[in-house]
């Protein structure tokens, strides 16, 4: 099987087989030999890098977050990964920060406002302030994605918000 | 005593039911709906149920708690810490029901409650306070007449809420055109949270380090101190890192220190266990700051260091003992000892709360380290509550074998499902200013500062390849041999994930937000 698989800037193509002691892995043109075994709700995994070497021992968890997102854990560390099988890649939209059309801004979490700091027809600057949402007993400030124009407040100081609800509208 | 309701949750409810059992004592949990089946209820003798999710429908109201202990026949209630905790309302409705409260008694709590008054105690006592304003500034009074006394301390001044406590209400000064809002900010921040606005104003020491002392004080006159925990590290005026002792703090200042907390708790008629806490200036010169009357979230550090229970000796004053079975050597550390507090926060992510389900878990152990937590696999981590979810304190002979343990059970420690506070205490934890002891209260703040916003967890190469290969397998593996039939059937790469361990997550709404926040670039 072929995956295409992204940490951070930096892009692999990864082919894995099953073999008689485990898996072939292939990266990119490099080949590994790995034995991938479940140990509860983990994974133990064994690297074997070149020929007569000792395997690395590594303890994995995988946390999945949709879209072919994996936070994996590697020995308690946590790696961002996107994983896609070759060719089946969906197309992937265009990051917030470079968008030019209208933006969003949800809230993160449920919560109650406590206070609104823009009002509809103001200029705001990227990462300015615009909601401050109180939850978890401590207060959060909801930051402009980028720079742009309020079109839209959705909320008043005081109202409770459930997750995702829209607050703020940046065109 | 026979029974001991205890009107909290979380690590703390789990910490005193401990100790319930150690004495032989039952024990009552009482929880709001989410936490049902939350780890203090499954572990407690008694569980009763005390209404909804906000703190104020369940673990703020008093009549409940109080029909709760009536209904379970308790006769005590332990009011671990937040919550009620330093309430003189809830210490005299537990009297007046016929109750014991494990704590000070309600003329105390209330003494030592207002941080005005409490500081006037102090001076009676002789022991110096940081120069300040002497009367509550109530709502009443114009910010004009603020300004004349901020003017006659000298900026940069603190302006604090006089019923204040974990920061909340609390802003600094450095001018007088910073000053209205300040005043504004502090006194709605307090007012939400204590619902009472008054203020007051000390002067701001330069780097100053926070150092306290725990006592026990008995229902007979006896008062024991124990070695100064030190407490600088610390986030928006929150503990981050707490240890005992101070590194900076020789016998002799121990023993001034000591002094006054006892001078101080006197004065108030301080009862149970309760902290006094400092400021030390750069010349050694110390403050009081004001009395904690209630156990605190770092009192195990002071157990390791002197082997006392102090969750069992409460119970003990609390039923009338005489402090007598104590080491007379309190003042001794034995050992050294630092505590580190882990949230459900993402550091990454300006120390958002990161609620929802655990997934794994895995606490530290090992020589040394003690884990005072309340989460495990499959928990919920509801977005009502402080996202404490465990204490690590790790005990060394010396600083430096402490601080190697931490840094193990950190390492160790793994939490997956929530964000957690984690990357960023092994990354404070591996600094040359931790190892040299070179910090004081706004050094964290400083720090992150200068990192703006920097990555605490550090991508490694190595460890991202290893990662994208395990990111495969756990695919691979998952769709075994039959990979064209499940591509035949649409089940993609996302729907065999729902399927597989991660207890269909991957569209909840927890799991959405964060992908979300991260998109839209929601960050503080």
């Amino acid at each position: 099987m072929r995956f295409e698989v992204e940490t951070g800037e930096h892009r692999r193509t990864i082919d894995v087989r099953s073999s008689a002691d485990g898996w072939t892995v292939t990266i990119d043109d490099r080949t590994i030999s790995v034995d991938f075994a479940r140990a509860a709700d983990r994974w133990s995994m064994l690297v074997r890098r070149a020929e007569g070497d000792a395997p690395a021992s590594h303890e994995i968890a995988v946390e999945s977050r949709g879209q072919g997102q994996r936070l994996v854990y590697v020995d308690g560390h946590a790696v961002p990964v996107r994983v896609f099988m070759s060719g089946r890649r969906r197309s992937t939209p265009g990051s917030a920060s470079t968008a030019s059309g209208p933006i969003a801004v949800v809230a993160p979490m449920p919560g109650r406002v406590v206070k609104v700091l823009v009002k509809a027809g103001d200029t705001v600057a990227a990462r300015q302030g615009l909601v401050v949402v109180e939850a978890m007993k401590m207060e959060n400030e909801l930051r402009a994605p980028r720079a742009g124009t309020v079109a839209e407040v959705r909320v008043r100081a005081g109202a409770p918000v459930e997750a995702n609800v829209l607050l703020v509208v940046i065109t | 005593m026979h029974k001991i309701l205890i009107a909290n949750r979380g690590e703390i409810a789990v910490r005193v039911i401990r100790a319930c059992r150690d004495l032989g004592l039952g024990s009552v949990a009482i929880f709001s709906d989410c936490d049902r089946s939350a780890r203090h209820v499954r572990m407690a003798d008694e569980a009763v149920a005390i209404g909804g999710n906000p703190p104020a429908e369940s673990y703020l109201r008093i009549d409940k708690i109080i029909d709760a202990a009536r209904a379970s026949g308790a006769d005590a209630v332990h009011p671990g810490y937040g919550f009620l905790s330093e309430n003189e309302d809830f210490a005299g409705a537990c009297r007046d029901a016929g109750l014991t409260f494990i704590g000070p008694s309600p003329e105390a709590v209330a003494r030592v409650g207002s941080k005005t008054t409490a500081r006037m105690i102090a001076v009676s006592a002789g022991v110096p306070v940081v120069q300040g304003t002497k009367a509550p500034f109530g709502s009443e009074v114009p910010d004009n007449e603020i300004a004349t006394a901020a003017e006659a301390i000298g900026y940069p001044i603190l302006i604090k809420a006089v019923a204040g406590g974990g920061g909340k209400g609390m802003r600094v000064v450095s001018g007088r055109e910073e000053l209205g809002s300040a005043i504004r900010s502090a006194r709605s921040e307090a007012e939400s949270a204590f619902g009472d606005s008054s203020v007051y104003l000390e002067r701001r020491l330069v780097r100053p380090r926070h150092v306290e002392i725990q006592i026990l004080a008995d229902q007979h006159g006896t008062i024991c101190p124990f070695v100064e925990r030190e407490c600088s590290i610390q986030r928006r005026h929150q503990k981050v890192i707490e240890e005992s002792p101070s590194p900076v703090v020789d016998a002799a200042l121990r023993a001034r220190l000591a002094d006054a907390a006892v001078a101080v708790a006197q004065a108030a008629g301080y009862t149970n266990a309760g902290t006094v806490e400092f400021l030390l200036d750069e010349e050694g010169r110390f403050y009081f700051l004001e009395v904690n009357a209630r156990l605190q979230v770092e009192h195990p550090v002071t157990e390791l260091i002197s082997g006392i229970d102090l969750v069992h000796w409460q119970i003990r004053i609390a039923r009338g003992e005489k402090l007598t079975g104590l080491p007379l050597e309190s003042l001794t550390p034995h050992g050294h000892a630092i505590e580190c507090r882990v949230y459900a926060e993402d550091p990454d992510l300006g120390f958002m709360p990161s609620p929802g389900r655990i997934l794994a878990l895995r606490a530290p152990a090992g020589p040394g380290i003690r884990d005072d937590g309340w989460v495990e696999a499959g928990s919920e981590v509801p977005i009502f509550y402080d996202s404490l979810l465990s204490k690590v304190i790790a005990w060394g002979e010396d600083r430096p074998q402490a601080i190697v343990r931490m840094r193990r059970a950190l390492e160790e420690y793994e939490i997956v499902g929530v964000r957690s506070s984690l990357p960023f205490s092994r990354w404070l934890l591996a600094r040359p200013e931790f190892a040299d002891a070179r910090f004081h209260t706004g050094f964290l703040d400083e720090l992150l500062q200068q990192r703006a916003g920097e990555r605490f967890e550090a991508p490694d190469p190595s460890l991202e390849e290893v990662a994208a290969i395990a990111a495969c397998l756990v695919e691979a593996s998952a769709f075994g041999f039959s990979v064209q039939e499940q591509q035949d059937r649409g089940g993609g790469i996302d729907g065999l994930f729902a399927g597989n361990n991660n207890h269909g997550r991957a569209t909840s709404p927890e799991r959405s937000w964060k992908a979300l926040a991260r998109r839209e670039g929601l960050r503080k």
